[in-house]
């Protein structure tokens, strides 16, 4: 037993090195960020920055462009191509509910009834990314090609005259028409959609799902009351995260589409790197970013995400 | 509907025929097992982790299903039927509170998901028993561990359950808020007169909340009575050890003695009644003699003749005290038991009493009990330090 004659240790035995903060201390967390600060500086700010001098200048390839604050090409950009805008953001629009609708299935099998296959289907998740963007997308090619077994399976199913009736496809073609770009671009970012939503639902505790259950909720109501709000994080981040990219993409428009499926993205890069005409590229390039700051800023307000755990 | 309640009316009851649980891995959590736990009785299931208590429990509320046996609720058989549909609800360990819904709808959600419109009135009653009518439009994570316990308290028993389930309720609440919530849900379940099983390791709280208390352990029921009995009057050393504790002395029985039997220990003789022993008394045979710590007096061996006829009585050396307020703990080493332990009130202290000091250990044979020498002594030891 311990006797009474011994001083009681001092409460806190780290009192006396409690020195005012130096200086320096103070800083370092500064230092730490500023690694990231330029990197932000030199490859996002100054070439956010250059570009926006760009769209307002005028002039040609030969005479050199000078800025004249010419904002008109902004509006000469968006009457122009405001077909491509309206396409890009039906095309992304769809291929992210797309999205939503085959990976919510698979990453809620992933989170609750995978058990020890978990590791594996999410390896096969994200095995596509192990290959090149640009070969995946010139893969679907060959699958959708003309009189291939994916066309012939959909034409025997009378799928096709579904899709063409909804002017998605055109006869007896799914290549070079807008189903192919809406698919081309769900197979490609449909991990971007999974993973968010699997770490949403992974976080939610399964005793909720009992205690459900146990207050007569019926496995329907369970999903709809219970594991969808729970969720609604990772719905929210993986739209987004599919809708941002697929909005400014021209890979499968241009590899799977044809001219009449061409997105906005298409146009900036024809406009940058074929016929030169740079202030009407940048001008399209900021209107894009403006045009998506403003739905996903409208999107994440009316989904109300903040009020969520 | 009848508009008296029958006092004998048995729909609160539960029955367990033959239950069992064996999980794909060939783990038997619960060997086959009869229970029943009648109308508006507070029922605890006691045991250390992995005693199957818990899953007893789950397969009562429908959220395991048992490899053989049948639940019945009052005459139901509610067997194949999925939690949603049981008329039962559960009190979830560390509470199970839906995050994303305030503390008025989470109490609100069986009575909605039951198609209950108008919930206001009752929400704000059930809120008020609970003393949280404050707190309703704030998410749980505001809340602290009591608030919410009584949060998933008041969630369940809105929907007025023939039984309610309580797995662990209190485990993560501190000591003393633990007591209280104890004082608190016994009061509810007298003011509502709902049959609760509660589920807990602790044997203070099963003692102190309950009706009637079955001690599990390794899948099965050990012993089951109420509180005082059990601690009385164990049947086996695990119950022996996991409610309180018990000094336990080799003997072989020597003769009977009326109702009573007389037992060689070491040297001397014991005295046990019959009645209180559940080891066959064949003489010769080998039995257990137990007696709890605080029903022992300890006399210094100068005083040894001051000790009336008719007791019990064995010698040792006190190895150890410590003086604890209400009494002081001895260990004292006699040669029938090594570390023997007497609890003693603090009333006449004897300044003797010292560690080296010879004693005589002493008790009324009333407060011997007897068990089978074919088990093991230690066990249901150290339980109370796990979890």
């Amino acid at each position: 037993m311990a006797t009474l004659t011994e001083a009681p240790p001092p409460l806190t035995p780290t009192a006396p090195e409690k020195k005012p903060p130096r200086k320096r201390g103070r800083l370092v967390p500064y230092w730490l960020l500023l690694p990231g600060i330029l990197w932000l500086l030199v490859f996002f700010a100054l070439p956010m920055i250059y570009q926006a001098s760009t769209s307002v200048q005028t002039g040609s390839l030969e005479a050199g462009y000078k800025v004249t604050w010419h904002f008109a090409t902004y509006w000469d950009a968006l009457s122009e191509y405001y077909p491509q805008f309206l396409r890009s953001v039906l095309y992304a629009g769809s291929a992210t509910i797309l999205c939503l609708i085959l990976g919510y299935p698979l990453a809620y099998l992933i989170a609750f009834r995978a058990g020890r296959w978990r590791n594996l289907i999410m390896i096969l998740v994200i095995a596509p990314f192990f290959t090149s963007f640009l070969i995946r997308t010139l893969a679907w090619k060959t699958i959708l090609a003309d009189g291939g077994p994916v066309v012939g399976a959909l034409n025997t199913l009378h799928v096709l005259d579904v899709t063409s009736w909804l002017g998605m496809t055109q006869g007896d073609r799914v290549l070079a028409t807008p189903l192919a770009v809406v698919c081309g671009l769900t197979y490609n970012f449909l991990p971007f959609m999974v993973l968010p939503l699997y770490t949403s639902l992974e976080r939610i505790d399964p005793r909720l799902h009992e205690a459900a259950g146990d207050l007569y909720a019926k496995p329907v109501t369970t999903f709809r009351k219970v594991t969808f709000p729970l969720s609604m994080p990772g719905v929210v981040s993986g739209t987004l995260l599919t809708f941002i990219p697929a909005a400014g993409d021209y890979v499968n428009a241009d590899l799977l589409g044809s001219t009449d499926t061409r997105m906005v993205g298409n146009v900036i890069q024809t406009q940058f790197l074929r016929i030169l005409d740079y202030p009407t590229a940048a001008a399209l390039s900021f209107i894009l970013m403006a045009a998506i700051l403003v739905m996903v800023t409208v999107y994440i307000r009316r989904s109300g995400t903040e009020d969520l755990v | 509907m009848t508009t008296v309640t029958n006092k004998t009316d048995n729909t609160g009851d539960v029955r367990l025929s033959g239950i069992s649980k064996t999980y794909d891995n060939g783990f038997t959590a619960v060997h086959p097992l009869d229970l029943t736990v009648p109308q508006g009785s507070f029922f605890a299931l006691l045991g250390a982790s992995g005693c199957g208590k818990t899953t007893t429990l789950r397969m009562i509320a429908g959220l395991e299903e048992p490899s053989s046996g049948t639940v019945h609720l009052g005459e139901q058989n509610v067997t194949a039927l999925p939690p949603y549909k049981r008329p039962v609800n559960t009190v979830f360990q560390s509470y199970a509170l839906f995050p994303h819904l305030d503390i008025f709808e989470n109490v609100a959600f069986g009575l909605r998901r039951r198609g209950i419109k108008s919930v206001k009135k009752q929400v704000e009653d059930m809120l008020d028993l609970v003393q949280l009518g404050e707190q309703a439009r704030k998410k749980p994570h505001q809340l602290s561990g009591g608030q919410q316990q009584r949060v998933a308290v008041a969630r369940a028993l809105i929907n007025h359950p023939k039984v309610l389930l309580l797995d662990e309720p209190l485990g993560a609440l501190d000591l003393k808020l633990r007591r209280q919530m104890q004082l608190e849900l016994k009061r509810i379940q007298t003011e509502v007169g709902i049959t609760f099983v509660h589920v807990t390791h602790d044997q203070e709280e099963a003692m102190t909340m309950a009706d009637t208390v079955a001690v599990m352990n390794a899948g099965r029921v050990e012993q089951l009575g109420s509180p005082a009995d059990l601690y009385e009057n164990p049947r086996t050393t695990f119950v022996a050890n996991f409610l309180g504790t018990s000094n336990f002395i080799e003997a072989e029985v020597d003769t009977k003695n009326g109702d009573d039997i007389v037992l060689k220990a070491g040297g001397g003789k014991l005295v046990l009644p019959e009645a209180r022993c559940s080891a066959p008394t064949a003489t010769g045979g080998k039995v257990l003699v137990g007696v709890r710590p605080e029903k022992i007096s300890l006399t210094h061996a100068d005083d040894a003749g001051d000790i009336p006829e008719g007791r019990n009585r064995i010698t040792g050396r006190i190895a150890d005290s410590s003086f604890i307020g209400v009494s002081t703990q001895y260990v004292v080493d006699s040669p029938v038991c090594p570390e023997f332990e007497v609890y003693a009130q603090n009333i006449d202290r004897d300044a003797r009493l010292v560690p080296g000091t010879e004693v005589v250990l002493h008790w009324n044979p009333a407060h011997t009990f007897g068990l089978d020498a074919a088990q093991d002594i230690d066990a249901g030891i150290q339980e109370e330090a796990a979890v």
